[in-house]
């Protein structure tokens, strides 16, 4: 085996400490900016620096009433894209949600100001009955939606949440495939943040405490 | 696979003392359960801890239970950034190895309960493997 030259081990080391430093540095710059671009601690959300505002669209909850972009105006929102007929995926990411919302209840910044909203891109067999029923499962103040496809693509789209539902003539369990991230929408319905797998409670609710700190009364 | 480092590995030898939730002929279970279900969906996913203690491949092939219309075994998978299940036909547990069912990964797919199934209830899956090796394996239900 070629033996690797004493310069080229002296030369990466160099790089890879550089590489720290300047991470560091990016870190305590960004921090004492108090910039939305700050770069998070560990992996698992991403803070966009200029949130995109979102358009209109019009689905309907889990009450039957209208759910469009009035809706996401006014408190932050944290949405999931899913169908309730999902054994894994769905029912482990709403329970993560329901011990968020209650870690974030629990904390100074309160859960007044919050929503979570659960999309079915499922409408075939996701009724407003049925999404009752099953958002109301995992926590009493859950919103479950859904609406037609277009309607559905609309938000989705704006959010870049992907999905595919594979309808099979005659199949009752057809599969329908989904992103995982968790979309959070400030109370000026602006997409402001996105939490993506593995997902878990206790970063989840801490990391929007660290969103509500760095935007003050900005976005409130 | 992590399962296979020697510490791991004496953590599960050590394990292995306490009885565990299913057993037979060197393929054992531990933390066998099953999320409950919300209200209205008939659709439930089964986790559990395998090992597999003989110095030959297991190969887990179906699984069936009393309490539930049909069982299969599937699997989590992510795909052009969208996540879906896909049918595991067959799983091959290497000797002396560990093989986790967990969410967002291998499940056991529940369909159509036979009763209602809340946190503490539990049902029993038989666990079938290629060699001809039945496991009956006890799943009890949590939140």
């Amino acid at each position: 085996m070629k033996k690797i030259p004493l310069k080229f081990c002296i030369m990466i080391t160099t790089v890879a400490l550089a590489a720290m430093l300047a991470g560091v540095w990016l870190a305590v710059t960004y921090r004492e900016n108090d910039s939305r671009a700050m770069l998070l601690p560990t992996q698992g959300m991403a803070l966009f620096p200029d949130p995109k505002s979102l358009s209109d669209f019009a689905l309907t909850d889990h009450q039957n009433r209208v759910f469009d972009l009035a809706n996401l105006k006014g408190k932050w929102s944290f949405l999931f894209f899913g169908f309730t007929h999902c054994p894994d995926i769905c029912p482990t990411t709403l329970a993560v949600l329901a011990r968020a919302r209650e870690n974030i209840a629990k904390s100074t910044v309160g859960a007044e100001n919050i929503q979570f909203v659960f999309v079915s891109v499922d409408p075939n067999r996701d009724t407003a009955s049925k999404l009752r029923q099953y958002v109301g499962y995992f926590d009493a103040s859950f919103v479950g939606v859904t609406g037609d496809n277009a309607q559905i693509a609309s938000l989705a789209g704006q959010l870049g949440a992907t999905y595919r539902v594979a309808i099979t003539p005659g199949v009752e369990n057809y599969p329908v495939y989904h992103s995982t991230a968790v979309f959070l929408v400030d109370p000026q319905a602006r997409y402001h943040a996105v939490f993506t797998p593995p997902l878990d409670a206790e970063a989840i609710s801490r990391r929007f405490k660290v969103v509500r700190e760095l935007e003050g009364n900005n976005a409130a | 696979m992590r399962w296979r480092h020697p510490a791991v590995v004496c953590l599960i030898a050590a394990l292995g003392l306490v009885p565990a939730a299913g057993k037979a002929e060197g393929v054992s279970v531990r933390e066998a359960w099953i999320r409950e279900a919300p209200p209205g969906v008939a659709m439930m996913a089964g986790y559990m801890a395998l090992r597999n203690n003989t110095s030959q491949s297991q190969v887990l092939v179906a699984a069936s239970s009393p309490d539930f219309e049909t069982v299969m075994i599937h699997r989590t998978i992510v795909k052009d950034s969208m996540t879906g299940m896909e049918h595991a036909p067959q799983i091959e547990l290497p000797p002396k190895a560990g093989l986790l069912f967990a969410p967002g990964g291998y499940h056991l797919m529940l369909l159509n309960p036979k009763r209602t199934l809340r946190a503490g209830d539990r049902v029993d899956i038989n666990l079938e493997f290629r060699s001809g090796l039945r496991l009956p394996v006890t799943f009890e239900i949590h939140k």
